[in-house]
């Protein structure tokens, strides 16, 4: 503590706590902050106040929104058939942005990971069954990443899902070169993926 | 500063600023380490899938001046046990290999055999081997690799050679067997019969393709896996978060 009055040196101590932002960064923001004018620091106080306040989880697929059921969840006009179940609201974002996907969402907030004590009784799992219950699902897409953990997930997740109703298609997105990649660059894993869910060529 | 090629297994990685991992591997010829790959989370060129969690590559670092950090050069994905991804139960049991090889193992200790063994357990795993018979390999090889060998061969009490005539039972804080004069039968000292403390004693002391190899049957693995929990928990002194997902 030090060199600057109490009240810059704590917001300088609140910016630090950040990820992705050091002490260094945190005195650049706060002195930008101190000098600008108050509109700014007005709204940011505001939308960090909002952002706690406002923002929950969707009850149906547990995306991030400001009304329940969200907007994607009321809307009758997205396929009701199939739900694309995600990691996190990241993943859900990019979806929906790219502006592909008619259907509807389930986000896990999470995947399994034993070494970070993150089991199945921590992700949204129970809900997405309870959902096959009650929505007419006839098609859930695992678009979990091809991570371990993710990859751990979707098996883990169609086994469950193929025992509670037998007649629901389990599709995984598919795992490959990317688009503009470079098959000098690519790992045997990826290559083998590629090979083996390789498309007739339409003519 | 030299640059080292190791063969290595990835145990954890953390997101480390915008692009970056912090990544810990055992490798086969330093122990386990600690290093940053500088844009690991994106670069597909030096670090083509190959830092994801239980994938065995091969690294290029260098040590960072007066650190106990390595930098991460590139890699190259040898094995990435599909299997193990592929079914929550191998990876609940992969994830918590790894968890006793951190604990057995402080950083930088060299240890060549204990890589050997992680790879050639996950390489079992990935097959598809009985969860339940690798756990106990597992343990009992990392256990004695880590310096926690259990005595098998005379009675902890009374010192009588332990010959096989009979049951005996597993005293917990001394890491040996006890003849049934010296430590009675019980949950906190679980008995073993001669030819449980006879495949324990295998798997101890045999090369792992030879210990594999061994027929344990349900009798054996009931009586062997309490021992070994026992064992593990009084040694490293804690129960293992990833205990909780194996079955
Ligand atoms: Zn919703
Ligand atoms: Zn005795």
């Amino acid at each position: 503590m030090g060199i600057y009055p109490p009240s810059l040196e704590n917001l300088i101590v609140q910016f630090s706590k950040l990820p992705g932002i050091g002490q260094k960064s945190a005195t650049r923001v706060a002195l930008h902050v101190l000098r600008s004018n108050r509109d700014l620091a007005e709204g940011l106080a505001q939308s960090l106040i909002d952002v706690k306040e406002k923002i929950r989880f969707c009850s149906i697929c547990f995306n991030l929104t400001d009304d329940d059921p969200c907007s994607i969840c009321r809307d009758d006009n997205r396929a009701n058939g199939s739900v694309c179940v995600v990691e996190g609201p990241g993943d859900q974002l990019a979806i929906e942005e790219a502006g592909i996907f008619k259907g509807r969402y389930h986000v896990l907030h999470g995947v399994l990971s034993p070494l970070d004590g993150i089991g199945p009784e921590h992700l949204k799992i129970g809900k997405l069954l309870t959902r096959l219950e009650g929505e007419r699902i006839e098609e859930v897409i695992l678009a979990t990443n091809p991570t371990t953990a993710g990859e751990a997930t979707a098996s883990f997740l169609s086994r469950l899902l193929s025992e509670k109703d037998p007649s629901i298609k389990i599709t995984r997105i598919a795992l490959g070169i990317p688009m503009g990649g470079d098959l000098k660059y690519m790992d045997r894993m990826t290559l083998e993926h590629a090979l083996k869910s390789r498309l007739p060529v339409t003519r | 500063m030299t640059t080292h090629i190791s063969n290595a297994i990835i145990m954890r990685t953390w997101e480390f600023g915008e692009t970056d991992l912090l990544v810990s591997f055992f490798t086969s010829d330093k122990g386990r380490l600690k290093g940053v790959a500088k844009g690991g989370r994106k670069s597909r060129k030096r670090f083509a899938n190959c830092l994801d969690l239980l994938s065995l590559v091969k690294l290029e670092y260098e040590l960072k001046r007066g650190r106990e950090l390595y930098f991460l050069h590139s890699g190259k994905l040898v094995h990435a046990f599909p299997g193990i991804r592929s079914d929550f139960s191998s990876l609940s049991l992969a994830s918590y290999m790894i968890e006793l090889t951190e604990t057995l193992f402080p950083l930088s200790v060299t240890d060549k055999e204990m890589f050997a063994l992680l790879k050639n357990a996950f390489l079992a795993l990935n097959e598809g081997k009985r969860n339940g018979v690798l756990r106990i390999l597992f343990e009992a090889k990392a256990m004695a690799l880590g310096g926690y060998r259990i005595n098998l061969d005379k009675c902890c009490g009374c010192g009588r050679p332990y010959a096989g005539e009979g049951r005996a039972a597993f005293k917990q804080s001394k890491g040996s067997l006890a003849c049934l004069k010296c430590e009675q039968e019980s949950k906190l000292s679980p008995g073993l019969s001669p030819d449980s403390v006879k495949v324990l004693r295998v798997i101890q002391s045999t090369p792992w393709d030879k210990a594999q190899t061994l027929d344990l049957n349900n009798e054996m693995i009931r009586e062997i896996k309490p021992v070994l929990k026992l064992h593990i928990e009084y040694r490293t002194g804690q129960r293992l978060k990833t205990a909780q997902y194996l079955e």
